[in-house]
C-alpha cells in the first residue's frame, strides 16, 4: 500500500463515517430514550470511535469534528449552541479511542476494541459535561448525575456496536480475500 | 419508527435561494463574519452587550430576508427540555462567574436550592446567546449552498497547509459526508423495512426498557455500518482508477470571488467584535 492509496482510503472512510454520524443525528436514530431527566443516551459518537480504530487518529479526529459541527448547527438547546461544548470535545473522541486501541491491540484484539469503545465514549461524556460546567450551563452535581446515568448505558451500547461492526467487517474482508 | 419514509427526508441546513446582500456575499466572508460575532458572543456576559448583540443579529437576519420564525421553528419540540434545563441552571447555580457591575441579590436559599440575581443573569444571557447563535448558524446554512461553504472552508484552511493541515482533503471529507447522507438514508429505510418485515420491532422498547430498544436498534445500525464500508471500498477503487492523488495542484469548477462589499462587511464585524471583546467588562449592566 503506497502513500496516495492510504490517503484515498482515509479520506473516503472519514467521509462515509461522518455521513453516518450526521444521519444518526438527523433521523434521531442515534438517540436511545432512557428513563433519566436529560432524556436520551447517544450513539452518535460511535463513527468517530470506529474511524479512530480503523484509520488512525487523524480520521477519528476529523469525524469527531464533522459530528461536532453538525451537532452545533442542529442543536435546539442552548448548551449545544456553544462551540466549546458542541465541537471542541468531539475532536478528541477518535484520538483517545485510537490510543487505547493501539496500546492494547497486541494483547488481545477484542479487549482492545472493548476498551477503546469505552474510552472513546467516556471522552465524549466527560469532556462535553466538563465543558458544560466550565461554561456555566450546568452545576457540577447535575453534570455528575447526568454523566453516570448516561455514561454507563452509552458505554455498553457503544462497546456492543464497535465489537459487532469491526469483527463483522474484518470477517467479511478475510472471506473476500480468501475468495480472491 | 412508524413512518419509514421519514428517514429519507432529512434537511441539514436547508439552503433557501435568494438575492439579498447576505446571499451574494462570498462564503469566506460569511464564515469570517460568523466566527467573529460568535467569538464576541461567547465572551460577553453583561445584559447590555447581549441586548446589543441580539439587535445586531436580528438586523442581519432581516438583511438576509429570512424570517425569524423559520430560524426558530426547530426549537419548539425542544422547548420543555430548554425550560427544564434553564430552571435547573437557575436553581443550582447560585454563584456563577458572570461579569456584572450590579450587586448580587440572593432571592432564595433553601437546602441545595440557591437562586441569585447573577444566576438569573446567567440564564437570561445564555438564552439570548442561544437565539443569536441560531441566527448566525442560519446565516451560514440558509443563505449559502453547502458545497460553497466547503470550498470557502478549504480556501480558509489553505494557509495552514504549510503546517501540515490538508485543507483540500478536509473539504473533500465534508463534501463526501454531505453526498453520502441521502444515500445512506435510503439504505437505512430499506434496512428498516427489511427488518420490520421479518418481525423486528424497532424503537418499541420505550423509555423504561431502553435496553430492549438498544438491542432492537443493533439490527439496523450494524448492517448500516457494514453497507457504508462496502460503499467506501467501491468509491476508493473508483477514485484510484481516476488517479486521485490528494489536493496538490488540483483546480476547481467553482471559483470564489471576494468583492469590496465583502471586505467592508468583514472590517465592520471585526471592529465590532474587537470592541465587544475589549470592552466586555466596561458595560454598565
Amino acid at each position: 500500500m503506497n502513500g496516495t492509496d492510504k490517503l484515498v482510503r482515509r479520506v473516503v472512510t472519514a467521509g462515509v463515517l461522518a455521513a453516518i454520524a450526521i444521519l444518526l443525528g438527523a433521523t434521531r436514530l442515534g438517540f436511545i430514550p432512557v428513563p433519566t431527566p436529560a432524556g436520551n443516551a447517544t450513539i452518535m459518537h460511535v463513527p468517530a470511535i470506529l474511524g479512530g480504530i480503523m484509520e488512525g487518529p487523524a480520521v477519528g479526529g476529523v469525524i469527531g469534528l464533522v459530528f461536532g459541527i453538525f451537532s452545533f448547527f442542529q442543536a435546539t438547546i442552548p448548551m449545544f449552541k456553544d462551540p466549546f461544548v458542541a465541537i471542541l470535545p468531539r475532536i478528541f473522541i477518535g484520538i483517545t479511542a485510537w490510543l487505547a486501541y493501539v496500546a492494547l491491540r497486541r494483547l488481545n484484539e477484542y479487549l482492545a476494541l472493548v476498551v477503546s469503545a469505552a474510552v472513546g465514549t467516556l471522552t465524549n461524556t466527560v469532556l462535553v459535561l466538563g465543558m458544560a460546567v466550565w461554561r456555566g450551563y450546568m452545576a457540577p452535581g447535575v453534570a455528575l448525575t447526568v454523566g453516570i446515568t448516561h455514561g454507563l448505558p452509552e458505554i455498553v451500547v457503544a462497546v456492543i456496536i464497535v465489537v459487532a461492526v469491526v469483527s463483522a467487517w474484518k470477517g467479511l474482508a478475510r472471506r473476500r480475500h480468501a475468495r480472491l | 419508527m412508524q413512518d419509514f419514509a421519514l428517514l429519507r427526508h432529512i434537511t441539514i441546513g436547508q439552503y433557501l435561494p435568494g438575492d439579498s446582500f447576505v446571499h451574494r456575499m462570498d462564503p469566506r466572508a460569511k464564515i469570517t463574519v460568523v466566527l467573529l460575532l460568535s467569538l464576541a458572543l461567547t465572551v460577553n456576559t453583561s445584559y447590555l452587550a447581549n441586548i446589543l448583540l441580539l439587535a445586531l443579529c436580528l438586523g442581519l437576519i432581516r438583511a438576509a430576508g429570512i424570517s425569524l420564525r423559520y430560524v426558530l421553528s426547530g426549537v419548539r419540540p425542544a422547548l420543555p427540555f430548554i425550560i427544564a434545563l434553564s430552571l435547573m441552571q437557575l436553581a443550582f447555580y447560585g454563584n456563577p462567574s458572570v461579569t456584572s457591575r450590579l450587586p448580587v441579590i440572593t432571592f432564595l436559599r433553601w437546602g441545595p436550592i440557591f437562586i441569585t440575581s447573577s444566576g438569573l443573569q446567567l440564564v437570561l444571557v445564555s438564552l439570548a446567546r442561544f437565539v443569536d447563535l441560531m441566527i448566525l448558524a442560519s446565516i451560514l446554512t440558509n443563505t449559502t449552498p453547502l458545497a460553497h461553504l466547503a470550498y470557502g472552508l478549504e480556501d480558509m484552511l489553505k494557509p495552514f497547509g504549510r503546517l501540515g493541515v490538508p485543507a483540500q482533503e478536509i473539504s473533500l471529507i465534508f463534501i463526501l459526508a454531505l453526498r453520502f447522507v441521502p444515500i445512506l438514508a435510503e439504505q437505512l429505510e430499506t434496512l428498516a423495512k427489511a427488518q420490520a418485515s421479518r418481525g423486528a420491532d424497532i424503537g418499541a422498547g420505550g423509555r423504561w426498557r431502553f435496553w430492549r430498544t438498544a438491542r432492537a436498534m443493533l439490527v439496523l445500525i450494524v448492517p448500516l455500518f457494514l453497507d457504508a464500508f462496502r460503499r467506501a471500498e467501491e468509491l476508493i477503487v473508483a477514485m484510484e482508477a481516476r488517479c486521485y492523488a490528494g489536493g496538490r495542484g488540483r483546480t476547481r469548477l467553482v471559483q470564489l470571488r471576494m468583492g469590496w462589499a465583502d471586505g467592508i462587511a468583514i472590517l465592520i464585524c471585526a471592529l465590532l467584535a474587537v470592541g465587544f471583546i475589549w470592552f466586555r467588562k466596561s458595560f454598565p449592566f
